[in-house]
């Protein structure tokens, strides 16, 4: 009797016109510049990886204490620190350029005019992938958030970023919006090739000894396995409000995880705060991606985004 | 190089109150280790608590094994305070842990030729990483100041043969009443502040603050490792800086750039 040969897994998706081997993505801010966890695995294996934000000038960050540790979660008030696009380009990108995977540069701006000339720089860079526009920081004043919380503000602010830049952009939303379905199909309206989902949620914890925030900026964004369930909910929202493709992002630890937000639609997932905890998480979950579609039969992990069925 | 890996619990003991020295059989992370660095360990594997906790090593030593040949022990020195070390006081002879190390800068030796002093001041668990730098040579003579609130928070007296030893209590029950930071005072006329001493630091930010306050002499070497809150422990989510002079980015990295930074350098907020 003849074996039946099964055709090997097809990991790859698309995020728009870019193609992906698997959709396992580093999220950014926890993941350094890469360099910082070469120790602990192959980069290369990794779908894409989004290093730490940068903005056009350096940033130093907010004050210590920057993170604390809550039931399931984390609250970071990291504020964005960054060296600003010079150094940026010239110390961190030839080391993430030289991984042989996309590299999706995430980045922001206090204004419109700023977000607008940091993506006609990054566009005429070599090695980038795609652009991941953060529009959602709940950790600093100007930009950020601002430009992630009207649905007008940000279509004015993606459609100009969009004639600056030819790569494959992607909109990272906040979650702390009334509707951010409206801001995804704002993202998309202004041309958009995919939103990611979902930042930090705005939250803070109070030492009752001291009487004092346990963060310096008294306010922070929560991540980790405390946001997951919510994060789904609004991956699943978002994916059945837009056609573009959407990217999950929230407190996912392992594969289980992952598979839960592609069938709610996402195209893709991030890995944050895992990767502090366990730094080959992303590995990981895609072995555990392929064990799943193995034992479920399925070859292509294409065939399983937005699978659940209410 | 840090690498992540498992090690194999040895013993985890109370020495004591609430101190508590965990033994691992560990070579990957043991053999590589100097003093003043630190290993990430998961004290849960199912995310309750979610980060790792950050510990200086406190000794390690290669042995061999008649049938697994070259081992390699490390020891954690720890205070059950929290949840994660409260996981940690349960862990079982044989049991697996998780680390990630040795992570961080660790402490400059003092050149050779050796300087007329070395001066180690300590407080509770932070005594561990100045333990494991009294044990090298080439300190000259070496000056110990260790606090604690009570005398139960007196640790590694003993750890230094060649050193003399100073002790104080908040609350007089062992060695001069006060802090360690007052014991040092009265005996800083020992030291000439002309003469390039080395001083090493290690304790709670109020300790080291007050410190940073007495120290005058220009002349010393003064280093001091770092407490912090961390996220990683490898300089990925850059959640446990402290403000520094340096121009361009005052915020440094007590995990990666530190723990162990000039005392000079610091700024205190």
């Amino acid at each position: 009797m003849m074996m039946k040969i099964a055709p090997p897994l097809d990991l790859s998706v698309c995020i728009g016109k870019l193609e992906l081997k698997n959709p396992v993505i580093a999220a950014s801010g926890t993941f350094g510049y890469g360099q910082e966890f070469e120790n602990f695995m192959d980069l290369s294996q990794l779908g894409a990886i989004i290093p730490k934000g940068i903005s056009l000038n350096p940033m130093q960050g907010n004050p210590p204490p920057r993170i604390f540790e809550t039931n399931g979660g984390i609250l970071n008030s990291i504020g964005l620190q960054n060296p600003g696009f010079q150094v940026f380009i010239k110390e961190k990108l030839p080391y993430l350029k030289k991984i042989k995977t996309n590299l999706i540069i995430n980045f922001f701006g206090n204004t419109q005019k700023e977000y607008v000339e940091l993506a006609r720089r990054l566009d005429s860079l070599e090695g980038i992938s795609g652009l991941e526009m953060n529009i959602s920081c709940p950790n600093v004043k100007c930009g950020g958030e601002i430009f992630g919380s009207d649905p007008r503000v940000t279509y004015r602010l993606v459609s100009a970023v969009r004639k600056s830049s030819e790569l494959p952009f992607i909109v990272k939303l906040s979650p702390n919006v009334t509707d951010i379905s409206a801001i995804a199909r704002s993202s998309e309206e202004g041309g958009a090739d995919a939103v990611s989902l979902v930042n930090t949620f705005k939250a803070m914890a109070i030492n009752i000894h001291t009487r004092r925030p346990e963060l310096g900026n008294v306010t922070g964004g929560l991540s980790g396995p405390a946001i997951k369930p919510i994060a789904l909910r609004m991956v699943w929202e978002v994916s059945q409000a837009v056609k573009i493709p959407v990217i999950g992002i929230g407190g996912i630890m392992k594969a289980e995880d992952a598979i839960e937000f592609i069938l709610a639609g996402a195209s893709a997932i991030q890995i944050g705060t895992a990767n502090l905890i366990n730094p080959k998480t992303g590995i990981e979950v895609i072995s555990g991606i392929k064990k799943y579609l193995l034992q479920t039969g399925v070859n292509r992990v294409q065939d399983i985004i937005g699978l659940f069925k209410k | 190089m840090a690498i992540q890996t498992d090690g194999i619990v040895i013993r985890n003991r109370k020495i004591k109150s609430n101190y508590f020295l965990l033994e691992i059989d560990c070579p990957s992370i043991a053999n590589e280790t100097k003093p003043g660095q630190f290993v990430m360990l998961r004290t849960s594997e199912n995310n309750h608590p979610l980060l790792r906790r950050p510990f200086s090593i406190y000794k390690s030593y290669s042995t061999l094994h008649p049938r697994k040949g070259k081992r390699g022990h490390l020891f954690i020195l720890y205070k059950k305070a929290g949840k994660g070390t409260q996981k940690m006081s349960t862990f079982k002879e044989g049991q697996k842990v998780n680390l990630i190390g040795p992570l961080g800068n660790g402490f400059i030796l003092p050149p050779l030729p050796s300087p007329a002093a070395t001066i180690l001041i300590g407080g509770g668990v932070g005594m561990a990483s100045l333990s494991a730098l009294g044990g090298t040579s080439g300190l000259g003579e070496l000056y110990v100041f260790i606090g604690g609130k009570t005398k139960n928070d007196i640790l590694c007296e003993n750890d230094f043969p060649k050193g003399k030893v100073f002790i104080a209590t908040e609350d007089g029950s062992r060695g001069q009443k006060g802090t360690v930071v007052e014991l040092f005072l009265s005996e800083i006329k020992r030291f000439d502040r002309d003469r390039p001493h080395h001083v090493y630091i290690c304790g709670p930010v109020g300790m080291v603050k007050s410190l940073s306050n007495v120290i005058k002499s220009k002349k010393w070497i003064v280093q001091v490792s770092l407490e912090a809150r961390m996220g990683c422990g490898f300089g990925a989510c850059w959640g446990c800086v402290v403000k520094t002079k340096d121009a361009e980015m005052a915020y440094r990295r007590v995990c990666k750039d530190g723990p162990v930074f000039p005392l000079s350098e610091i700024v205190w907020e």
